[in-house]
Protein backbone atom coordinates (compact mmCIF):
# COMPACT_ATOMS: atom_id res chain seq x y z
CA UNK A 1 0.00 0.00 0.00
CA UNK A 2 1.09 3.84 -0.70
CA UNK A 3 1.19 6.07 1.72
CA UNK A 4 2.08 10.06 1.55
CA UNK A 5 3.33 12.26 4.39
CA UNK A 6 4.46 15.56 3.90
CA UNK A 7 8.34 16.20 3.26
CA UNK A 8 11.06 17.21 5.61
CA UNK A 9 10.40 14.29 8.42
CA UNK A 10 10.27 15.44 12.20
CA UNK A 11 9.34 12.55 14.89
CA UNK A 12 5.54 12.58 14.39
CA UNK A 13 5.95 11.47 10.70
CA UNK A 14 9.07 9.08 11.67
CA UNK A 15 7.09 7.88 14.14
CA UNK A 16 4.05 7.38 11.78
CA UNK A 17 5.83 5.92 9.22
CA UNK A 18 7.73 2.96 11.98
CA UNK A 19 3.56 2.44 13.19
CA UNK A 20 2.51 2.11 10.00
CA UNK A 21 5.22 -0.31 8.80
CA UNK A 22 5.73 -2.01 11.68
CA UNK A 23 1.62 -2.71 12.80
CA UNK A 24 -0.36 -1.77 10.20
CA UNK A 25 1.29 -2.45 7.00
CA UNK A 26 4.73 -4.12 6.65
CA UNK A 27 4.88 -3.72 2.57
CA UNK A 28 4.36 0.63 3.22
CA UNK A 29 5.42 2.32 0.17
CA UNK A 30 5.91 6.20 1.33
CA UNK A 31 5.76 9.46 -0.86
CA UNK A 32 6.77 13.22 0.58
CA UNK A 33 5.15 15.39 -1.30
CA UNK A 34 5.20 19.54 -0.13
CA UNK A 35 1.62 20.39 -0.77
CA UNK A 36 -1.41 18.14 -0.13
CA UNK A 37 -2.38 18.32 -4.12
CA UNK A 38 0.41 16.10 -4.65
CA UNK A 39 -0.67 13.18 -3.32
CA UNK A 40 -0.70 10.69 -5.43
CA UNK A 41 -4.06 9.02 -6.26
CA UNK A 42 -4.83 5.61 -3.53
CA UNK A 43 -2.34 6.81 -1.72
CA UNK A 44 -3.70 7.14 2.37
CA UNK A 45 -1.93 10.52 3.54
CA UNK A 46 -1.01 11.17 7.15
CA UNK A 47 0.27 14.12 9.17
CA UNK A 48 -0.62 16.53 6.07
CA UNK A 49 -3.42 19.28 6.46
CA UNK A 50 -6.53 17.89 5.10
CA UNK A 51 -5.47 14.35 5.81
CA UNK A 52 -7.59 12.42 8.36
CA UNK A 53 -4.59 10.80 9.66
CA UNK A 54 -3.17 14.12 11.39
CA UNK A 55 -3.46 16.14 14.37
CA UNK A 56 -7.09 16.34 15.62
CA UNK A 57 -7.65 18.56 18.86
CA UNK A 58 -4.86 17.54 21.43
CA UNK A 59 -3.67 14.48 19.76
CA UNK A 60 -0.61 14.52 17.19
CA UNK A 61 -1.17 12.16 13.94
CA UNK A 62 0.62 8.69 15.87
CA UNK A 63 -2.03 9.49 18.77
CA UNK A 64 -4.63 10.10 15.87
CA UNK A 65 -3.52 6.87 13.97
CA UNK A 66 -3.75 4.38 17.09
CA UNK A 67 -6.94 5.49 17.40
CA UNK A 68 -8.04 4.82 13.55
CA UNK A 69 -6.57 1.52 13.61
CA UNK A 70 -7.36 0.87 17.45
CA UNK A 71 -4.15 -0.23 18.73
CA UNK A 72 -4.54 -0.54 22.01
CA UNK A 73 -1.10 -1.42 23.10
CA UNK A 74 0.04 0.13 26.12
CA UNK A 75 3.73 0.09 25.16
CA UNK A 76 2.63 1.84 22.06
CA UNK A 77 0.66 4.29 23.67
CA UNK A 78 3.49 4.76 26.10
CA UNK A 79 5.28 5.75 23.09
CA UNK A 80 3.17 7.73 21.66
CA UNK A 81 3.47 10.20 25.07
CA UNK A 82 7.13 10.55 23.75
CA UNK A 83 6.04 11.57 20.24
CA UNK A 84 3.76 13.87 21.93
CA UNK A 85 5.33 15.56 23.82
CA UNK A 86 8.63 15.68 21.52
CA UNK A 87 6.09 16.85 18.31
CA UNK A 88 4.04 19.52 20.86
CA UNK A 89 5.61 20.38 24.03
CA UNK A 90 2.45 21.34 25.71
CA UNK A 91 3.39 19.07 28.85
CA UNK A 92 -0.16 16.88 28.44
CA UNK A 93 2.32 13.71 29.94
CA UNK A 94 5.44 13.16 31.54
CA UNK A 95 7.89 12.20 28.74
CA UNK A 96 11.11 13.11 30.16
CA UNK A 97 12.68 11.52 26.72
CA UNK A 98 10.83 13.81 24.32
CA UNK A 99 13.27 16.76 24.20
CA UNK A 100 16.14 14.00 23.30
CA UNK A 101 14.09 12.84 20.48
CA UNK A 102 13.07 15.94 19.60
CA UNK A 103 16.49 17.15 18.95
CA UNK A 104 18.14 13.62 17.39
CA UNK A 105 15.36 14.15 14.78
CA UNK A 106 15.56 17.45 14.23
CA UNK A 107 19.13 16.98 13.35
CA UNK A 108 19.18 13.78 11.26
CA UNK A 109 16.62 16.25 9.01
CA UNK A 110 19.31 18.81 8.56
CA UNK A 111 21.81 16.15 7.12
CA UNK A 112 19.41 13.02 5.72
CA UNK A 113 17.35 12.69 3.03
CA UNK A 114 13.28 11.95 4.44
CA UNK A 115 13.76 8.14 3.11
CA UNK A 116 17.05 7.76 4.81
CA UNK A 117 15.31 9.39 7.96
CA UNK A 118 12.86 6.28 8.00
CA UNK A 119 16.11 3.66 7.80
CA UNK A 120 17.63 5.24 10.42
CA UNK A 121 14.75 5.88 13.13
CA UNK A 122 13.43 2.31 12.56
CA UNK A 123 15.54 0.63 14.41
CA UNK A 124 15.33 3.42 16.91
CA UNK A 125 11.58 3.13 17.36
CA UNK A 126 12.10 -0.54 17.57
CA UNK A 127 14.47 -0.32 19.96
CA UNK A 128 12.28 2.34 22.17
CA UNK A 129 9.39 -0.28 21.73
CA UNK A 130 11.57 -2.88 22.91
CA UNK A 131 12.50 -0.75 26.39
CA UNK A 132 9.42 0.46 27.12
CA UNK A 133 7.89 -3.00 27.18
CA UNK A 134 10.66 -4.27 29.54
CA UNK A 135 9.85 -0.83 31.60
CA UNK A 136 6.31 -1.90 31.52
CA UNK A 137 7.13 -5.62 32.68
CA UNK A 138 9.43 -4.73 35.41
CA UNK A 139 7.67 -1.38 36.86
CA UNK A 140 11.19 0.45 36.70
CA UNK A 141 13.88 1.29 34.37
CA UNK A 142 15.14 -1.93 32.85
CA UNK A 143 19.01 -2.70 32.75
CA UNK B 1 17.49 39.87 16.68
CA UNK B 2 17.54 39.72 13.14
CA UNK B 3 18.94 36.40 12.33
CA UNK B 4 15.80 34.18 12.65
CA UNK B 5 15.03 35.95 9.51
CA UNK B 6 18.09 35.63 7.42
CA UNK B 7 17.26 33.16 5.69
CA UNK B 8 14.24 34.11 4.12
CA UNK B 9 15.15 37.69 3.78
CA UNK B 10 16.00 39.21 -0.13
CA UNK B 11 18.41 41.57 -0.14
CA UNK B 12 17.73 43.68 3.17
CA UNK B 13 14.16 43.67 2.80
CA UNK B 14 11.87 42.21 5.31
CA UNK B 15 11.54 38.84 5.87
CA UNK B 16 8.67 35.99 4.91
CA UNK B 17 5.99 35.55 7.77
CA UNK B 18 3.32 32.60 7.69
CA UNK B 19 -0.10 34.09 8.79
CA UNK B 20 -3.38 32.72 9.92
CA UNK B 21 -5.95 34.66 9.24
CA UNK B 22 -9.10 32.99 11.14
CA UNK B 23 -13.02 33.24 12.79
CA UNK B 24 -13.62 30.67 15.57
CA UNK B 25 -17.48 30.73 16.44
CA UNK B 26 -17.66 32.50 19.91
CA UNK B 27 -19.77 29.34 21.31
CA UNK B 28 -19.46 26.75 22.35
CA UNK B 29 -15.84 28.06 24.31
CA UNK B 30 -13.53 25.11 24.49
CA UNK B 31 -12.83 24.78 21.05
CA UNK B 32 -12.02 28.34 21.32
CA UNK B 33 -9.92 28.74 23.94
CA UNK B 34 -7.89 25.52 23.12
CA UNK B 35 -7.08 27.28 19.70
CA UNK B 36 -6.43 30.77 21.93
CA UNK B 37 -3.77 28.49 23.90
CA UNK B 38 -2.14 26.93 21.31
CA UNK B 39 -1.59 30.42 20.00
CA UNK B 40 -0.17 31.43 22.71
CA UNK B 41 2.10 29.19 23.24
CA UNK B 42 3.26 29.25 19.64
CA UNK B 43 4.23 33.33 20.74
CA UNK B 44 2.44 34.63 17.37
CA UNK B 45 2.40 38.36 16.63
CA UNK B 46 -1.45 39.73 16.61
CA UNK B 47 -1.61 41.24 13.74
CA UNK B 48 -5.50 41.89 13.71
CA UNK B 49 -8.73 40.68 14.29
CA UNK B 50 -7.97 36.97 13.51
CA UNK B 51 -5.00 37.77 11.86
CA UNK B 52 -1.62 35.94 13.98
CA UNK B 53 1.43 35.73 12.16
CA UNK B 54 5.30 33.95 13.26
CA UNK B 55 8.26 34.34 10.55
CA UNK B 56 7.91 31.82 8.47
CA UNK B 57 10.17 28.34 8.45
CA UNK B 58 9.28 25.00 7.60
CA UNK B 59 8.40 24.66 11.58
CA UNK B 60 5.91 27.76 12.27
CA UNK B 61 3.99 27.19 9.07
CA UNK B 62 3.62 23.28 9.78
CA UNK B 63 2.61 24.46 13.28
CA UNK B 64 -0.14 27.23 11.88
CA UNK B 65 -1.62 24.85 9.29
CA UNK B 66 -2.52 22.77 12.55
CA UNK B 67 -3.83 25.48 14.28
CA UNK B 68 -6.12 25.94 11.04
CA UNK B 69 -7.09 22.43 11.31
CA UNK B 70 -8.52 22.95 14.56
CA UNK B 71 -10.32 26.16 13.51
CA UNK B 72 -11.99 23.89 10.96
CA UNK B 73 -12.83 21.18 13.02
CA UNK B 74 -14.49 23.73 15.35
CA UNK B 75 -16.76 25.20 12.61
CA UNK B 76 -14.81 28.00 11.97
CA UNK B 77 -12.58 29.31 8.88
CA UNK B 78 -9.13 29.67 8.34
CA UNK B 79 -6.52 30.56 6.02
CA UNK B 80 -2.80 30.34 6.28
CA UNK B 81 -1.01 32.62 3.75
CA UNK B 82 2.93 33.47 3.38
CA UNK B 83 3.19 37.17 3.45
CA UNK B 84 6.27 40.18 3.03
CA UNK B 85 5.94 43.10 5.50
CA UNK B 86 5.77 46.20 2.67
CA UNK B 87 8.59 47.95 5.07
CA UNK B 88 11.13 47.19 7.30
CA UNK B 89 9.69 48.99 9.73
CA UNK B 90 6.32 47.51 9.90
CA UNK B 91 8.45 44.38 10.25
CA UNK B 92 10.54 45.97 13.21
CA UNK B 93 7.59 46.80 14.83
CA UNK B 94 5.83 43.52 14.86
CA UNK B 95 9.90 41.95 16.18
CA UNK B 96 9.24 44.57 18.63
CA UNK B 97 5.96 43.47 20.09
CA UNK B 98 7.04 39.91 20.09
CA UNK B 99 10.48 40.48 21.93
CA UNK B 100 8.56 42.41 24.44
CA UNK B 101 5.98 39.69 25.02
CA UNK B 102 8.81 37.61 25.90
CA UNK B 103 10.45 39.60 28.02
CA UNK B 104 7.45 39.79 30.54
CA UNK B 105 7.83 36.04 30.47
CA UNK B 106 11.24 35.96 30.98
CA UNK B 107 11.21 38.61 33.55
CA UNK B 108 8.38 36.32 35.29
CA UNK B 109 10.86 33.61 35.71
CA UNK B 110 13.57 35.63 36.37
CA UNK B 111 11.40 36.75 39.88
CA UNK B 112 10.72 33.01 40.68
CA UNK B 113 13.70 31.87 40.35
CA UNK B 114 15.03 35.01 42.76
CA UNK B 115 12.39 33.70 45.33
CA UNK B 116 13.05 29.95 45.27
CA UNK B 117 16.73 30.73 45.77
CA UNK B 118 15.70 31.71 49.48
CA UNK B 119 13.92 28.06 49.74
CA UNK B 120 15.35 25.04 51.27
CA UNK B 121 17.15 22.31 49.17
CA UNK B 122 13.74 20.59 47.63
CA UNK B 123 11.89 23.51 47.02
CA UNK B 124 14.47 25.02 45.24
CA UNK B 125 15.94 21.57 43.58
CA UNK B 126 12.09 21.33 42.16
CA UNK B 127 11.71 24.72 41.65
CA UNK B 128 15.29 24.82 39.33
CA UNK B 129 13.40 21.65 37.15
CA UNK B 130 10.16 23.27 36.59
CA UNK B 131 11.61 26.83 35.60
CA UNK B 132 14.20 25.10 32.91
CA UNK B 133 11.55 22.56 31.32
CA UNK B 134 9.60 26.36 31.64
CA UNK B 135 12.61 28.48 29.76
CA UNK B 136 13.10 25.90 26.86
CA UNK B 137 9.01 26.39 26.69
CA UNK B 138 9.43 30.07 25.99
CA UNK B 139 12.87 30.61 24.08
CA UNK B 140 11.02 27.81 21.78
CA UNK B 141 8.64 30.53 20.90
CA UNK B 142 11.27 33.32 21.39
CA UNK B 143 12.07 34.78 17.47
CA UNK B 144 13.53 37.99 18.70
CA UNK B 145 15.81 37.61 22.24
CA UNK B 146 15.24 40.21 24.38
CA UNK B 147 17.63 40.97 26.73
CA UNK B 148 16.36 39.59 30.06
CA UNK B 149 16.97 36.11 28.28
CA UNK B 150 20.43 35.56 29.44
CA UNK B 151 19.85 36.61 32.99
CA UNK B 152 16.60 34.90 33.46
CA UNK B 153 18.67 31.60 31.88
CA UNK B 154 21.35 32.61 34.63
CA UNK B 155 18.81 33.32 37.37
CA UNK B 156 17.75 30.02 37.07
CA UNK B 157 21.16 27.96 36.64
CA UNK B 158 21.84 29.56 40.37
CA UNK B 159 19.45 27.37 41.62
CA UNK B 160 21.81 24.77 40.84
CA UNK B 161 24.61 26.00 42.72
CA UNK B 162 24.70 26.70 46.49
CA UNK B 163 21.83 28.46 48.28
CA UNK B 164 21.56 32.07 48.85
CA UNK B 165 23.34 33.10 51.65
CA UNK B 166 21.11 34.24 54.62
CA UNK B 167 20.71 37.49 55.94
CA UNK B 168 20.81 36.17 59.61
CA UNK B 169 22.92 32.99 59.17
CA UNK B 170 26.53 32.40 60.16
CA UNK B 171 28.65 32.20 56.94
CA UNK B 172 29.09 28.50 57.33
CA UNK B 173 32.27 26.69 56.24
CA UNK B 174 32.77 26.29 52.42
CA UNK B 175 33.95 22.71 52.87
CA UNK B 176 30.71 21.99 55.40
CA UNK B 177 28.26 23.58 52.41
CA UNK B 178 30.01 21.38 49.68
CA UNK B 179 29.82 18.29 51.44
CA UNK B 180 25.95 18.57 51.79
CA UNK B 181 25.15 19.59 48.77
CA UNK B 182 27.13 16.67 47.05
CA UNK B 183 25.04 14.38 49.00
CA UNK B 184 21.79 15.70 48.40
CA UNK B 185 22.34 14.90 44.66
CA UNK B 186 23.60 11.87 44.50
Amino acid sequence: MRWATRAGVHIDRAACAWLIRRFIDPHAEFTFVTDPAAIPAGATAFDIRGADLSHHGPDCSFETILRRYELTDPVLWRIAQVVHEADLDDQQYDAPEAPGFDVALRGLSMVCADERVLELTGPLFDGLYEYCKRATLLGREPA
Amino acid sequence: MEQRLGQERPGDGPGLWVLLCYRVPREPSAPRIAIWRKLKRLGVAQLGDGLVGLPADARTREQLEWVAEDVTEAGGSAGVWLARPATLAQERELAVAMAAARTAEYAAVTAQAATAREAGAATRAAALRRLRSELRRITRRDYFPPAGREQAHAAVEALAGPPAPRRDAVPARRDAVAGGGAGEHS
